[in-house]
């Protein structure tokens, strides 16, 4: 159904967040794994990686980080680790635990991967968009 | 006119007959999803009508050797997460155990158990953080839905 303003906005809207996600963005790939063993973590990894080719265009859902000056996306990551970890968690995360019980020794290994997807990045002069793309 | 009435009722009674065995086998359907190992129906957990929330506590520990209280908490704390999503995973998915024991000269020499589960956890949240001595707990929580389930 046809709104009293039209339908024109939210469709120019629309073009215009895909433009700039396709356009003025820049594209990575970012994973993380931890690895925890005895409730310990003993392994953290980032990995970042400039997409080769363009994702899609598809936004699902974006954060904003403050930025310092010229500052990279790796120091800006390793800054706002935590923060980003929340808004990526939220999406989805794969868990793999292993427990070995003897009657003199337990251990326990867990493995938090994120998997690797496609973001959208925009930077400001005091700010970085992270979007998570499709 | 008698003929016709007992026609009816020739058709009517196993019709209504087959309705009420189908109504029956639909509800036997819906209520019983395996049976178990005794050979009772088992009810579903997650029903299509409501919603399932389950809560979970993680722990962790921070390092021993960390540079800062801060990066000590930070790490605290995503070891309490993963704590906390294998516990999640626990319970939706399901643990899978292997237990071994070795028997010499009718003696018990050795014994081990191995438990293990791997899932892909998608819209669990933190609800509730405690730093105390350096212990970490994270109280995490995922509703279950159908719609969830079935996306």
């Amino acid at each position: 159904m046809r709104s009293r303003n039209g339908n024109c906005p939210f469709i120019l809207t629309s073009l215009a967040v895909t433009c700039t996600l396709s356009l003025a963005a820049d594209h990575y790939y970012i994973g993380y794994r931890l690895t925890s063993k005895n409730t310990q973590p003993i392994e953290e990894t980032l990995t970042l990686s400039k997409a080769m080719r363009p994702c899609s265009t598809q936004p699902l859902s974006n954060i904003s980080l403050q930025r310092l000056e010229n500052e990279t996306l790796e120091a800006l990551l390793e800054r706002e680790r935590t923060r980003f970890l929340q808004f990526a968690a939220s999406q989805e995360f794969r868990v793999k635990s292993n427990e070995t019980l003897t009657p003199i020794h337990i251990e326990t290994l867990h493995t938090l991967t994120l998997p690797t997807k496609c973001y959208a990045v925009e930077f400001n002069d005091r700010s970085v968009t992270i979007t998570l793309l499709e | 006119m008698r003929i016709s009435a007992a026609l009816v009722l020739l058709l009517t009674v196993p019709a209504l007959h087959a309705g009420f065995l189908s109504s029956n086998a639909s509800e036997s359907q819906v209520k019983c999803v395996y049976s178990g190992t005794d050979g009772h129906c088992v009810e579903p957990i997650l029903k299509s009508e409501n919603e399932l929330v389950i809560t979970v506590v993680g722990q962790g520990v921070a390092p021993s050797v960390t540079a800062s209280p801060a990066q000590a908490y930070a790490l605290a704390k995503r070891a309490a997460i993963a704590d906390g999503y294998r516990q999640i995973a626990e319970k939706v998915r399901g643990v899978h155990v292997e237990g071994q024991d070795s028997i010499k000269n009718m003696m018990l020499t050795q014994s081990s158990t191995r438990t293990s589960v791997e899932a892909l956890v998608r819209g669990a949240n933190v609800n509730n953080t405690t730093f105390k001595e350096g212990l970490c707990e994270v109280e995490m929580e995922i509703a279950l839905s159908y719609s969830r389930v079935l996306q």
